[in-house]
């Protein structure tokens, strides 16, 4: 009998299958719950690129489609009475009144929707907010895209009696997008809601500890706290790499490129500092604004980090997924009248080891987008498996720091928050003042990728037509012409500053741009 | 002791003892004069850091660099140089002094008044071994909190008792795989 039992639980099974709403609605339905796909992920025992694919057009089947539509079905339920909740009450009657002449028409008969049904009551769109006659699956939505934007122009609006409306969704809006549901959605898109680390709140904390030490003193405060931003730096990088996924190594094995030749020598990787002033300005005078990057070498944190021992390799291709420092021939440059070298002014010929932003950066230039230059030919590599996210809560949490310090204008602050990301760069190689990391492979990279940093901005200004003068250092940037339609100005690190204003060339002929 | 290796590198592991590597992290970080003592310059450096108190030289004489007065007198002045020899102990007795007089200082630091050092472990080479013999050995690290008897017997120019220390000391903190960690490309941390 028993076998009888498990054909007739097996035929149960077999019978209609549960009705999901479309893939796209799925998404919306879960985003304005604010949960993420691992949260619903987690709740259905499937994995969360599952969840993806269900909100991308495949769809579930057994027992864990019943789950999924049960959970759809208690989403659109939940979220359409809390927007009933939050109409003012005042809508209400209106839509009783007249709900037919108010709202779109009902669909024609002969549109094959299967399960359309239509509402009595306008309830909300679930695409747009706006009130909709029609339920689909379960939704109520507009089934024409375009009554999507144009249906809340149509709709009564509510009496103005109820100004403070705490939803924006009761009152009606002109030309919608499609997916606006944002306006009530505090979550962000695609990202479930983290608790704030509190990092920044640590450096501020020990600026004031350090400001009630010294009684306000702000100078002595100053140099208490420059001198301990080394340390403070380390403990910070500590505290961000909590529950991590990769290990911070400290003092993997260095090859001897990586080396310095002598106590005050240099090792043998180049990092291609740029330091080019144009040969010749265009003719006539021209106003130069010489611009600062805000931040380079904060921004420069993120970036593909080498994360174990350095593993050498011959005449391989570029590994994208592995960093290091490899030995090139680079390119010839034929664009040095107007753009600086990528590889900075090199005045030896031949190979050189170069560092992972500056190969990328060389990589990216030959690509068939840019085709300025010919792809480098690599010869050898010291390489490891790479990471971007190895320093980027550490960013985060300076560059959070840096920002509420501009917004307080805190200038204490700052200057704690630049020595702690300067002095964490410059000694993070072998340097005796922070012992407890030695990767000059990591200082090689974080200051080349500033210097790829900055060159790309020389691009962007060449690209929008604005002369580049001169580009120097980490972070100095010379442009003829109104920049301000290309970099926004400011102090963040995603702004530039006027360093200085100075007219150069001269009104007869072309002559050099040396003049300051 | 079971995990003890018995023929290393028999597969073809490449590796050197736990042991040494401390001894060479060790030596880095007590540091000293950068200079050859075949220039004149690392020589004189030397001699002179011999030559600084009665102490220091009857440690150098202990660790072997047995001349007379007259000789080092000649040296310092350049009136004649050391031979070959003469230049090889030198160079010993000057790290054995220098390994004496900072052994105490690089104690303290290590210990950090009981809160000890991290210590990673980069696992040895398994490049060379065959595929089906190679094992998975992860990269650790551990924080060892007693460093007297390590620096200690590394001041002295005692190998076996360093590798008695990490060997036997340290090393089995790590748990019952410790025995994999008995040879390691190198041992990195910080005073």
């Amino acid at each position: 009998m028993s076998d009888y039992d498990a054909i007739d639980s097996l035929l149960a099974s077999v019978g209609p299958q549960t009705e999901l709403p479309a893939p796209e609605l799925r998404r919306g339905l879960r985003e304005r719950a604010g949960l993420s796909k691992a949260q619903v992920a987690r709740a259905l025992g499937v994995s969360p690129s599952t969840v993806s694919g269900w909100e991308s057009g495949r769809d579930p089947a057994g027992e864990v489609r019943t789950k999924y539509a049960y959970l759809l079905e208690g989403l659109s339920t939940k979220l359409t009475t809390d927007t009933d909740t939050a109409t003012p009450a005042a809508e209400q009657p209106v839509a009783d009144s007249a709900p037919h002449a108010a709202i779109s028409p009902p669909p024609e008969p002969e549109q094959d929707f299967d399960d359309v049904e239509t509402l009595a009551v306008a309830q909300p769109c679930v695409l747009c907010g706006a009130p909709a006659g029609q339920r689909v699956a379960g939704f109520a939505q507009h089934l024409d895209p375009s009554d999507c934007q144009a249906a809340p122009t149509e709709t009564p609006k509510p009496p103005p009696a109820a100004p403070p409306a705490p939803q924006t969704q009761a009152s009606p809006r002109t030309a919608r997008p499609p997916r606006p549901a944002a306006a009530n959605n505090t979550a962000p898109r695609g990202r479930a809601f983290q608790e704030p680390s509190g990092l920044a709140d640590s450096i501020h904390e020990a600026v004031q500890t350090a400001l009630v030490e010294h009684q306000g003193d702000v100078e002595a405060a100053s140099a208490a706290l420059l001198k301990r931003a080394i340390p403070d730096a380390m403990r910070l990088l500590d505290q961000t790499r909590k529950g991590a996924r990769y290990d911070v190594i400290a003092h993997p094995w260095i090859p001897d490129i990586l080396k310095k030749q002598t106590s005050k020598g240099a090792d043998q990787i180049w990092e291609a500092r740029p330091k080019w002033t144009r040969t010749a300005l265009p003719p006539g005078r021209h106003e130069v604004t010489a611009l600062d990057i805000n931040g380079a070498y904060l921004s420069a944190l993120k970036t593909h980090l080498p994360l174990g021992q350095l593993e050498h390799s011959t005449g391989f291709a570029h590994d994208r997924r592995r960093a290091g420092v490899h030995l090139i021939t680079p390119p010839a440059w034929e664009h040095d009248a107007v753009l600086p070298n990528p590889i900075g002014q090199r005045d030896e010929p031949g190979p050189l080891w170069v560092t992972e932003p500056t190969l990328r950066l060389l990589l990216r230039l030959s690509s068939p987008k840019h085709g300025l230059c010919e792809p480098p030919e690599i010869h050898e590599s010291y390489t490891s498996g790479s990471t971007e996210n190895l320093l980027e809560k550490f960013r985060i949490a300076l560059k959070d720091a840096r920002d509420t310090a501009l917004a307080d204008g805190d200038e204490l602050t700052l200057e704690y928050v630049k020595a702690m990301y300067s002095k964490f760069v410059s000694t993070m190689g072998e340097s005796n003042y922070n012992r407890e990391l030695y990767r000059p492979d990591w200082m090689h990279i974080i200051r080349s990728q500033a210097f790829a940093n900055l060159w790309m901005k020389a691009l962007k200004a060449h690209d929008a037509g604005l002369p580049v003068v001169r580009a120097m250092g980490t972070d100095e940037l010379h442009v003829i012409g109104d920049w301000r339609r290309v970099f926004p100005e400011g102090r963040s690190v995603t702004e530039v500053k006027v360093k200085d204003t100075y007219t150069a060339g001269t009104d007869t002929e072309a002559s050099t741009g040396q003049e300051q | 002791m079971p995990e003890k290796n018995i023929d290393f590198g028999k597969f073809g592991a490449q590796g050197i003892r736990g042991s040494d590597a401390v001894a060479r992290r060790l030596d880095q970080l007590a540091g000293g004069i950068a200079t050859p003592v075949t220039a004149k310059r690392g020589l004189m450096a030397r001699l002179h850091y011999l030559t600084t108190s009665d102490r220091t030289w009857q440690a150098a004489k202990d660790a072997g660099l047995t001349v007379s007065d007259r000789t080092l007198k000649a040296w310092t002045q350049g009136t004649r140089r050391p031979s070959k020899a003469n230049l090889e102990r030198i160079d010993a007795a000057y790290k054995a002094v220098r390994r004496r007089n900072v052994a105490r200082h690089l104690t303290a630091r290590l210990n950090r008044q009981g809160r000890g050092t991290r210590v990673e472990i980069h696992p040895l080479n398994q490049s060379g071994v065959a595929r089906p013999l190679q094992r998975v050995v992860e990269h650790r690290s551990m924080n060892v909190r007693r460093w007297d008897t390590i620096v200690g017997s590394w001041a002295a120019g005692d190998h076996q008792g360093l590798d008695d220390a990490w060997t036997a000391g340290v090393l089995p903190d790590l748990g019952s795989q410790w025995g994999q960690y008995e040879y390691v490309t190198n041992i990195g941390f910080a005073a």
